[in-house]
């Protein structure tokens, strides 16, 4: 099952990942009155996500996402002891999407590049050096931790500590779909697939 | 309590970054790797988790190209202030300068007249930027070969195998690429694209102007080529021609990681995808080669390739024992 297993993630990181900032906006359109946070839909999104066994019957994986979103959301609703009128009204009025937020494929332009050259630049002091050694040059924990006068321990905060910003920083990046012009996009024929 | 899922979600995704950093590490036991599998099968949310931390950690690969030519680890490169921008790399500093300068084997000042040549090559898959010590930069794409050469009276690069785009800065010695025979030199600054075929090879120019002269020993007729024009030579003879902008850009997609097709063959495209991966893709169907496709892909997601011409055509993949992507009609 383990080989199963594998194509199923793997699906999940080709489909399902890149739509985070797709998801992700489409969730604060539920949590406008401030008591619900999008990041824990989009997180429990992908949990649900990820736990998809039938996957390969999966047409169009925006569409999936965000009807699993939408359900997150409304779970999330049914278990406020107090629900604010703006949040029900908020519910009705938010459509389900049905077609894929946005092109699959991530454009890997110059602009990512800077963007994560960006999200290192802003990490604190001591952990952008530790990141820098282990991401541009390539140094193991070890000899990052040797060079420094850390412990490994050390180093392996440091570097968990600046993935986790960067990543926040990568599914948050908006503006991706403004890159892709419809020459260089299979959406048209997947919507249309998808519509069949 | 909208605080604490918050912070839930933080303590997981904590814990999944952890993972990614330990098991990316050579000197991860065994006895991790199994206290890691443990921590993943305890919930959907632990292994969405790890796979978004993951995913994460391999497009910061991507920042290894900003490492300079030079041998010295600077902790610093990516400080806020004084981080090179990638196109202007080539006008980093004078230390760094000079550092690739010793790397190349050139002594400063023109003291040695014969300098000994550097090789620089990329692995399938793989990009690389080499800042040169007079500032001019060489971009290797996927399997790629270049030596470079330069002495007192001429800066000399070889393509010995593969595709590379040169960048010649402003110096007072010619800048000369050798591809397949063929010799182009550079008028002053300019940018060219080269890539190796079977025979002969394909010269794209981007800005300035290039000479091309096919057979240095006959004497023939020199092409010169201006920016916007691509030339094609091979043993049977060179013929140049205009190119669009757009059309230089999908060709040079590789330098952002990716593929740019434009109404290629299904046949065109696959060959394209294999030069960048191990994993290759056949297509055991003759009559699907000439399908024609576009759209832009990420070189090393045959994957999203894969999935996006089977979701458009009436074509299914199979995966063999060995891996490979076999790609056939539907019926």
């Amino acid at each position: 099952m383990t080989h199963e297993d594998e194509h199923r993630r793997a699906w999940f990181r080709r489909e399902i990942l890149p739509l985070e900032p797709d998801l992700l906006a489409y969730a604060r359109q539920f949590c406008r009155d401030g008591q619900s946070d999008p990041e824990d839909l989009v997180h429990e999104t992908f949990a649900r996500a990820i736990a998809c066994k039938t996957w390969r019957e999966i047409s169009n994986p925006g569409a999936f996402a965000t009807r699993i979103l939408r359900n997150c959301a409304l779970d999330a609703l049914r278990r406020r002891k107090v629900l604010t009128i703006t949040a029900v009204a908020d519910f009705e009025r938010i459509e389900p999407i049905d077609e894929a937020p946005g092109v699959h494929a991530v454009l890997e332009s110059r602009e990512e590049l800077q963007a994560l050259a960006d999200a290192i630049a802003e990490l604190p002091t001591q952990c952008r050096r530790v990141f820098t050694m282990r991401k541009v040059y390539s140094l193991s924990p070890d000899e990052i931790a040797v060079r420094l006068g850390l412990s490994v321990s050390t180093v392996e905060k440091h570097l968990a500590k600046g993935l986790r910003y960067c990543s926040d920083k990568l599914g948050r990046r908006i503006g991706r779909r403004n890159k892709v012009d419809e020459g260089r996009s299979w959406s048209a024929r997947r919507d249309q697939d998808a519509k069949r | 309590m909208e605080r604490e899922t918050g912070s839930r979600r933080e303590a997981v995704r904590q814990a999944a970054a952890q993972w990614v950093v330990r098991l990316d590490d050579a000197s991860c036991s065994d006895a991790d790797r199994a206290a890691f599998e443990v921590w993943r099968g305890e919930s959907f949310e632990n292994e969405a988790a790890y796979e978004r931390e993951a995913a994460a950690w391999t497009r910061l690969e991507r920042v290894r190209v900003y490492r300079p030519a030079d041998v010295r680890i600077d902790a610093d490169l990516l400080a806020p202030v004084r981080r090179p921008k990638l196109k202007s790399l080539s006008g980093s500093s004078w230390a760094r300068g000079l550092a690739a300068c010793a790397m190349a084997g050139l002594v400063a000042a023109g003291a040695l007249s014969f300098g000994t040549s550097t090789a620089y090559a990329t692995a399938i898959g793989e990009r690389r930027v080499v800042v040169l010590s007079d500032n001019s930069r060489i971009e290797l794409n996927t399997d790629s070969k270049v030596v470079v050469r330069y002495r007192k009276g001429v800066r000399e690069v070889r393509l010995m195998r593969g595709e590379a785009v040169f960048e010649a800065a402003r110096d007072a010695r010619p800048f000369v690429v050798k591809a397949a025979d063929a010799v182009l030199s550079a008028d002053g600054v300019s940018e060219m694209a080269v890539r190796l075929r079977s025979d002969g090879a394909i010269v794209t120019v981007k800005k300035g102007a290039v000479e091309l002269d096919p057979t240095p020993n006959r004497q023939q007729a020199e092409l010169r080529l201006k920016a916007g024009v691509a030339a094609i030579y091979d043993s049977a003879g060179s013929r140049s021609r205009e190119i669009s902008d757009s059309e230089i850009d999908r060709s040079l997609a590789w330098r952002q990681g990716a593929i740019a097709l434009n109404g290629q063959s299904l046949e065109q495209a696959v060959a394209e995808f294999n030069r960048y991966n191990r994993q290759q893709i056949r297509i055991a169907d003759p009559s699907i080669s000439s399908l024609r496709l576009a759209g832009y892909f990420q070189t090393t997601e045959p994957q999203s390739f894969v999935s996006a011409v089977t979701h458009a055509f009436s074509v299914r993949a199979a995966e063999g024992q060995d891996g490979t992507i076999r790609l056939s009609r539907r019926s």
